[in-house]
């Protein structure tokens, strides 16, 4: 399949639709009720979690499933740094999305020791449930089964348990984390990332810092996510282990598939579709899983590329200058 | 009439996989600004030889001089670091990203504006790859593989050229184009180390020759004393 690339008018319609979904996102608590509302704020949040996660697997191409570990990491620092500490839930959002960093960075660790794909996906997995078994056993810092409310809070004199106002902060959250990672990807760091997945021996030859390249996605990654944990935090208002276990990783791993290995418009929309599904097979009370799972199957074997390869065969301007076109 | 001093000195050079060595004890020179071309059977080391000179692979002993420096043990990226650029024979393009990708990853560590300008470079030299910039590089035919696989090597501005079977798979026009790009090249400055089996190709393209067997030189010359005797070189290659 040999996609064109979009023309440079077709570029500039890409960047004024890329600004008009958020402006015209900022409408919708004039439309919806508190529940949807609160179904909308938890697709910001996948939607990063899914950015996250297909740049390692996607972009990179490192088969490492760390990406709930990092989501974890960053939801219980938040919700310790407002709980224990008393910090401003706003300012923990960059000092979670700077643990989660550091999770990325151990995570690169093991590729970097020349540990790859299955041994690479064993441990990653291994890390998430060890964050799961710390989270369970520091009783004191995280509460342990009971889990760790976070504590009441206002801002701009407005309670931050209002989903309009959380809206809109996740929504500034989640812009700026996309448009930092398209400009990532968009630059030459982009394209050495895409040629250490091609092939990692060529580009090292060719005086590309591979192990640079490795853990400097790895910490975007970890960042991007462990900002959405804090998000998270804030989002259900208390924080258990089990939201941080097996079954948050194969979401986020079907959300990746469904948009599209390696596209940031594809975890965009794998995270809206995958977490707007389940409200939709709740007219089906029993089979939702059920459902649930076939529909994915479903995307999967019609599209192997995901939803985002839908788009570029409408229109060049979902093209994006670099995604995984073949596997 | 003294002998310019070597740009590349090979002394003694031992290379082996595991047990097995490959390289037993080759001594050559390359000359600034010359193509010295590698002659010899399947699996003699034609290939081991270059990559032992870009770090692929570790020689056992022996020493590899480029421009003074001992480069022998070094990594890959140092050495290219210091101007040595391999088109290897099995090219290792990154097909999924487009041509333009592919050639600028060859300039990663140098500026901006100095990329464009050697890009524009490549262009004018590649009419055909201009013409294919956005095209994913799997799309491309093999010889227009190749000519990306050359364009990216130069990409880096090299000072040492090596070239490992630039006709490998390609039709004779291709080999008539890629002889012209060499000599272009040498026009250019450039030194070049090449590994090739088409002898029109390697006779019409370099200056000298040498022939490995067995892990050693055991012959070499200038091309044009050899012009018209083929037979005899190719005697003494595979026989
Ligand atoms: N990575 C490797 N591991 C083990 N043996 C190898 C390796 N690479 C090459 N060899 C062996 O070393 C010998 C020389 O290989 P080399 O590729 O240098 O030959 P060549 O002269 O380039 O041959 P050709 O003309 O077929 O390209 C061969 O016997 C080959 O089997
Ligand atoms: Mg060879």
């Amino acid at each position: 399949m040999s996609t064109t690339m979009p023309t440079s008018r077709q570029r500039r319609l890409r960047t004024w639709a890329f600004w008009a979904v958020p402006v015209l996102l900022l409408l919708t608590p004039l439309a919806t009720n508190a529940y949807t509302q609160f179904i909308i704020n938890g697709m910001l949040i996948s939607i990063l979690v899914t950015l996250g996660f297909t740049l390692v697997i996607g972009n990179l191409g490192q088969l490492a499933f760390a990406n709930t570990a990092f989501f974890g990491i960053g939801a219980y620092a938040s919700a310790i740094l407002s709980a224990k500490l008393g910090l401003p839930w706003i300012m923990t959002i960059p000092l979670a999305g700077a643990l989660g960093a550091l999770g990325g960075f151990l995570a690169s660790s093991a590729a970097l020791r020349g540990i790859r794909s299955y041994y690479l996906a064993i441990i990653t997995l291994a890390f998430g449930e060890l964050m799961r078994w710390a989270y369970l056993h520091t009783k004191p810092l995280t509460g342990g089964t009971d889990g760790l409310p976070l504590p009441r809070e206002t801002m701009f004199g407005i309670s931050l348990s209002d989903d309009t106002l959380k809206f809109y902060i996740f929504l500034a959250v989640t812009v700026v984390l996309v448009k930092a990672t398209l400009n990532l990807l968009r630059s030459r760091f982009g394209r050495a990332v895409m040629a250490v997945r091609e092939n990692e021996v060529a580009t090292a030859s060719l005086a590309i810092p591979t192990a640079r390249v490795i853990l400097t996605t790895f910490i975007w990654s970890g960042f991007v996510v462990g900002c959405a944990g804090a998000l998270f935090a804030r989002h259900v208002g208390h924080v258990f282990p089990e939201s941080f276990g097996m079954l948050h990783l194969i979401a986020s791993f079907a959300m990746v598939l469904v948009g599209g290995l390696g596209s940031v418009l594809g975890a965009v929309l794998g995270a809206v579709v995958l977490t707007a599904l389940p409200e939709y097979l709740r007219a089906f009370p029993g089979m939702e899983e059920l459902f649930f799972g076939l529909i994915v199957a479903a995307v999967l074997v019609a599209m192997p590329l995901g939803l985002a390869s839908l788009l570029r065969r409408l229109s060049p301007i979902f093209v994006e200058r670099y995604y995984r076109e073949e596997s | 009439m003294d002998t310019p001093e070597p740009l590349l000195k090979i002394r003694d050079l031992h290379v082996g996989y595991g047990k097995k060595p490959i390289l037993r004890g080759a001594t050559y020179d390359v000359l600034p600004g010359e193509c010295l071309t590698l002659l010899g059977a399947n699996g003699s080391g034609k290939s081991t030889s270059l990559n032992a000179v870009c770090g692929f692979v570790k020689p056992t002993s022996g020493s590899v001089l480029f421009d003074g420096i001992e480069t022998a043990g070094l990594s890959p990226h140092k050495i290219f670091s210091h101007g040595i650029a391999q088109v290897s024979q099995a090219r290792d393009l990154f097909p999924d990203l487009t041509v333009e990708d592919n050639l600028r990853l060859g300039a990663m560590r140098r500026g901006g504006k100095e990329i464009s300008q050697t890009l524009q470079l490549v262009y004018e030299r590649f009419p055909r790859l201009a013409e294919r910039r956005k095209q994913p590089t799997r799309t491309l035919s093999g010889g227009e593989q190749q000519m990306v696989a050359i364009g990216r090597a130069l990409m880096s501005r090299p000072r040492l050229l090596l070239l490992d079977e630039p006709s490998g798979g390609l039709s004779p026009q291709f080999c008539e184009e890629i002889a012209k790009i060499i000599d272009t090249l040498k026009e250019d400055g450039v030194t070049m180390l090449m590994v090739e089996q088409n002898l029109n190709l390697a006779f019409r393209a370099a200056d000298r020759f040498i022939v490995l067997r067995d892990g050693e030189v055991v012959d070499g010359g200038d091309v044009r004393a050899m012009a018209g005797d083929h037979d005899a070189i190719v005697r003494e290659i595979y026989l």
